[in-house]
């Protein structure tokens, strides 16, 4: 299962024990650093060249990570903190490019990670990763030998792809130092003043304000020769609210901004508007009818319609999906085949740092795996050209293109950067409302839907599982035929199988718009962009969305004289 | 009654946290409870926390109701602020550095009645985070959640809980949940007092010995310094406010012996001060002292021979023996619904029978503030439950007589005495506090090595074993003395057979005069204090547990200084 989304608040508990501990006292000089990853990398490799079975391939990776957190709450700060440590990685392949220790399942045995030094102690810091470098060997000559006896013993895998890639060695130190963040104070304020705006709207039972600042620094030396060190800073901020319905139908709203630096995020009339934006949705949903079963003509936003794309297109391009006899495969051997609609192009282009103004969160110049970050056209006019590789072949296809990402402790693979949808079939986005209409009519229904907001999704893509997607809609439109003003519903879920409904896409709008926000899958959570026009689709499947069991509050918020809207006589049963 | 306790412990008052009480005489708690908890004293309605949590609580007893769903009989709020620094060093230098403030705030609403009601599953209470700025809107807004969340799921536990009882055709002869004294109990509000830079220094410093001890194959020292205030109140007319303080710190040392066998040692220091806790020299000194016995213990020879006879434990190794076989289970800790036995421990059963040898005693005391001049990290002056923490006498002459007891019943022993103890946003359950072992007739260790030494030569043995300290269940830092010049050998690889508590009752023999006062930071601070112990007859015997592989090439060589 793999979500995308912008929902860094979305459980306040899981957010902080994501807070990794430590702090730093240092001014990291990063060849300090990367000389002692470096010096220490080639004495492990010369000397564990010696045993049997002998790793091949080896690789540290540092990363510092400085960060402050302030999660304020009804008007209150909750948490805040600044974090400041130094994680290492040590990652190992044992016995040969064809078949190693991280073969299938076995793949989490290519890595150990420990904590490192916060001052540059060269010693201090060598002992640690000599430390790490031996359990490592230990948990990877190990794994090696299972995989050995396993492939022997089991019958032959369809794609006998190697297990690693070789790939031209590179050096790219890149010094910036970005200024620590100072501003946890002021954003403490700030916080707590977004936070209690809500205080105002008794609809909204909670909410959340979360502001992350980090400035991380990430080295990477390989025994192929390898030295990368990159430095990534990014704020945060995430406003998230909630209510619940009448019946139990949970229901969210979440805003989400993101910038190099503080200063570049918005402005407090404009996070007012947005907290009042957020405030009467919320008011309104509550109000809104329940959505039912339907199936017909329906229309996404280009933010909709990105999420859409992420989830349904996007991490079945992920190429180690390609291999793993484990995964539904829709895509595998479907290259150079048509798998959209032919005016529809997809590529993911992690160089990409910005489009129509909006910085996208998916950028990066070298990938996890140190592979130059590289655009790729995945789907050229319909047509499935290829997938998005980290360092894991697959077959007919050998070498990484620069999409192997990952999360500080786990093993990279193929992830999307900026995924971005391109058409050749557009009107303007105010003709493409004009077709739906005409659409809804000729397929003589009485409204279609509208999805104007996607908070995210998942999607299955593993064979024991069916393969379908699921979304989250979250502004949803009933768009009548007659004219009739549009009508908002609750409780929608858009579903379905991922050739099919691709297939039903008819026309698209002519503006990408962009969703940034933060995915998670079995590397990790790494930050990403999708890019798409409004789609205009003949078909969407909806289903009603499982709701919350609970009634609304009983009791009215504390020190609001009105009472909340009060619950019908119904208690809400498990669903 | 608090006021002339106070007088009793400068040294709280040296660190801010003086007792300055406001507790009223349970006559008076009582007639106030009366009076439906809406009049509290000026202390309470002093601080903005409680008094947040007081309005919050009594409108929720007042209003809150579903249709066809009972009123709640009893609610809590409490709210745990914890104020942390830790720190951690490897190899002479820091790697983790974190000062985090929180604030939990857990909410139990119990509905039925106290013979039985929802206290079970998720009828457990919901916890939520707390503002920490003390704003009354913003906290009883996460009260008000909170409470309507656990007010919905305690009245589906309570249905599960009957649905599950059905099952079964045994009465429960006691209450689901014990009546307490309402009290009010305002104490000083307790922070961290310390600064960080001579604490990392000492942590640098200790850790970095390893530089002239290279065999050693890692050294970290760790330091976790807490100051936790709690805000308690309750329907019953309960409001209290405490807080404590726990510094500990820590030195880890491993390494292997020559044939793989793994081999470590963590001596810890827990106190309720940082100017307790020793001081760069001294803590340097111990971790020297630390890597120079685990290095003999890792040249130690190995336990080949299997041994059945006498053994002594110093004060240190028998505090965690007696913590784990009588300590915990002398804890009332009611079993699943349903199930009959009185506790889920060992002593399940022996209630008014011989558990020790009867010259041995043992009390939990939380009222005790020190012991020979040393302060106790265990004491405490109203448990998480808000009842009165009372010292209870649980093994007397040998005899089991009590139980440690939260409000949750157990068989024959209907009430709290005061040891429902929880960390912060944790389910109370019956702990520790102050757990004394007593001796009658108590001799020294000098004699208790003597006796040893005799009864190994009456049995025609050429050693005996002497426990210095314990890792886990087995021995640690373990020696042979041998009966013919009475030098003692260190040895390793060496695991108990049997040590358990029927060895306890049959086997200890005699005990010494010199009680260890072993403070331990647990999710509640604990201490133990316990004398040396001699066994006539307890199984040592060799390990069977695989060696690991040594290192597959040499640590880095260090750059000179």
């Amino acid at each position: 299962m793999r979500r995308f989304r912008s929902r860094a608040a979305v459980c306040i508990s899981l957010l902080l024990s994501l807070i990794p501990l430590g702090a730093f006292s240092s001014s990291a000089t990063p060849d300090v650093v990367l000389a002692t990853m470096q010096r220490e990398l080639k004495r492990a490799g010369t000397s564990l060249a010696k045993t049997d079975p002998a790793p091949y391939f080896m690789s540290y990776a540092v990363s510092d990570i400085d960060g402050t957190i302030i999660v304020a709450s009804n008007g209150g700060v909750i948490f805040s903190t600044s974090v400041l440590r130094r994680q290492g990685d040590v990652m190992m392949h044992v016995g040969s490019l064809a078949l190693d220790n991280t073969h299938n399942q076995s793949r989490a045995s290519g890595i150990v990670s420990g904590t490192l030094p916060l001052v540059n102690d060269t010693d201090a810091t060598a002992r640690v990763l000599w430390q790490l470098t031996d359990r490592e060997y230990e948990q990877a000559s190990a794994a090696f030998a299972k995989v050995k006896t396993s492939t022997a013993v089991q019958a032959d895998e369809e794609d006998k792809s190697p297990d690693f890639s070789t790939e031209a060695p590179l050096t790219h130190t890149d010094a910036t130092q970005f200024p620590p963040f100072t501003g946890q104070k002021a954003w403490e304020e700030r916080t707590r003043k977004i936070s209690s705006i809500f205080l105002k709207y008794p609809e909204v039972y909670t909410s959340v304000v979360v502001f992350t600042a980090t400035a991380d620094r990430s080295y990477l030396a390989t025994s192929e020769g390898t030295a990368l060190v990159r430095p990534s800073a990014m704020v945060r901020l995430v406003i998230q609210a909630e209510t619940r319905a009448d019946d139990g139908t949970e229901l969210m709203r979440v805003e989400s901004f993101q910038a190099a630096t503080a200063d570049q995020l918005p402005g407090d009339a404009e996070l007012e508007a947005k907290v009042a934006k957020m405030s009467a949705d919320l008011k309104d949903l509550r109000a809104a009818p329940s959505a039912e079963p339907y199936a017909g003509p329906a229309m996404l936003s280009g933010r909709a319609a990105a999420v859409f794309f992420h989830e349904v297109l996007g991490h079945r391009l992920e190429g180690h999906r390609q291999r793993d006899e484990n995964e539904g495969q829709t895509f595998t051997k479907k290259v150079n085949q048509l798998v959209l609609p032919a005016f529809l192009s997809v590529t993911d282009d992690p160089t990409m740092k910005e489009l129509n103004g909006v910085k996208l969160a998916g950028y990066y110049d070298y990938d996890d795996e140190g592979v130059p970050a590289q655009r790729v056209v995945a789907v050229e006019n319909g047509v499935l050209k290829n997938f998005l590789m980290s360092r894991m072949p697959i077959k007919g296809f050998s070498h990484s293109n620069g999409h192997g990402r990952r999360q500080p402790g786990l093993m990279a693979t193929g992830r999307q950067g900026n995924l971005i949808v391109t058409s050749t079939n557009m009107v303007k986005d105010s003709e493409l409302r004009q077709k739906f209409i005409e659409e809804i009519k000729k397929q003589g229904k009485p409204y279609g839907l509208y999805f104007d907001d996607i908070q995210g999704g998942f999607t299955l893509t593993q064979r024991a599982t069916p393969q379908a997607f699921q979304v989250l809609p979250v502004m949803v439109y009933r768009v009548y035929a007659d004219g009739r003003p549009d009508e908002l519903v609750r409780g929608v879920d858009i579903v379905g199988t991922p050739l099919l409904s691709l297939n039903n896409i008819m026309v698209t709008g002519d503006m990408l718009q962009v969703f940034n926000g933060v995915c998670g899958a079995e590397s990790g959570q790494v930050p990403v962009a999708a890019a798409a026009p409004a789609m205009l689709f003949s078909t969407i499947e909806v289903q009603k969305r499982r709701r919350g069991t609970e009634r609304p509050p009983i009791l009215p918020p504390p020190g609001v004289g009105t009472p909340a809207p009060q619950a019908s006589g119904a208690q809400g049963g498990k669903s | 009654m608090i006021a002339t306790r106070r007088r009793k412990f400068p040294l709280r008052m040296i660190l801010g946290l003086t007792l300055a009480a406001g507790l009223a005489s349970e006559a008076t708690a009582q007639e106030k409870a009366a009076q439906a908890s809406t009049a509290v004293s000026a202390a309470v309605a002093s601080d903005p926390i409680l008094k947040a949590m007081r309005e919050e609580l009594d409108r929720s007893k007042a209003q809150l109701k579903m249709d066809k769903v009972a009123a709640p009989y009893y609610i809590e709020y409490r709210i745990g602020d914890v104020e942390e620094w830790t720190a951690e060093a490897a190899f002479g230098a820091l790697r983790q550095d974190q000062k985090v403030h929180g604030r939990s705030a857990r909410v139990v609403v119990r509905v039925g009645d106290y013979k039985q009601d929802s206290y079970y599953g998720p009828g457990m209470g919901v916890v939520e985070f707390a503002p920490l700025d003390n704003d009354p809107v913003a906290i009883r807004r996460e009260l008000w959640l909170a409470t309507d969340a656990a007010y919905k799921a305690a009245s589906e536990a309570l249905a599960s809980k009957k649905a599950l009882l059905s099952q079964f055709t045994a009465d429960q002869p006691f209450d689901d949940f014990a009546k307490a004294a309402p009290l009010e109990y305002v104490g000083s509000l307790v922070k961290l007092e310390f600064s960080p830079e001579p604490w990392k220094e000492s942590l640098e410093k200790a850790t970095n010995l390893y530089r002239s001890n290279l065999k050693i194959q890692s050294v970290s020292g760790f330091l976790r310094f807490r100051a936790v205030n709690e805000y308690f109140v309750n329907t019953e007319g309960t409001s209290t406010r405490q807080g404590y303080a726990v510094y500990s710190m820590q030195i880890s040392a491993e390494t292997q012996s020559p044939d793989g066998m793994k081999v470590g040692r963590t001596p810890f220091f827990v106190e309720n001060s940082a100017n307790e806790l020793p001081p760069p020299a001294k803590f340097l000194a111990d971790a020297e002292k630390t890597l120079t016995t685990l290095q003999a213990l890792a040249d130690a020879p190995m336990v080949e021979e299997d041994y059945r006879g006498p053994v002594l434990f110093s004060n240190d190794s028998a505090s965690d023996v007696l913590e784990t076989l009588v300590g915990q289970n002398v804890l009332g800790i009611r079993p699943k619904p349903g199930e009959s036995a009185r506790t889920t421990g060992e002593y399940s059963s022996n209630y008014k029978g011989r558990v020790l040898p009867t010259f041995m005693s043992v009390v939990d005391d939380p009222t005790l503030q020190t012991f020979e001049g040393r302060r106790l990290v265990g004491s405490y002056e109203i448990d998480q439950e808000g009842v009165k923490a009372s010292s209870v006498p649980v093994v007397t002459d040998g005899i089991l007589v009590n139980y440690l007891l939260g409000r949750m019943p157990i068989r024959d022993f209907p009430e709290s005495n005061g040891h429902g103890r929880a960390a912060p946003g944790q389910p109370p359950v019956p702990s520790l506090g102050n757990f004394i072992v007593k001796v009658k007739e108590p001799v020294s260790e000098d004699e208790l090595k003597k006796k040893l030494i005799e009864m190994c030569k009456q049995e025609g043995k050429p050693y005996g074993y002497y426990v210095e300290t314990m890792a886990g269940e087995n021995p640690r830092l373990l020696y042979r003395i041998y009966v013919s010049d009475g030098h003692e050998e260190l040895v390793r690889g060496a695991v108990f057979n049997e040590l358990d508590t029927r060895t306890l009752r049959n086997n200890l023999v005699a005990a010494g005069n010199d009680p260890l006062v072993s403070n331990r930071a647990g999710s509640v601070p604990t201490t133990v204090i316990c004398p040396s112990v001699l066994f006539d007859e307890l199984e040592v015997k060799r390990t069977d547990r695989k060696n690991a592989k040594l290192p597959e090439y040499p640590a880095p060589a260090l750059t000179p200084q």
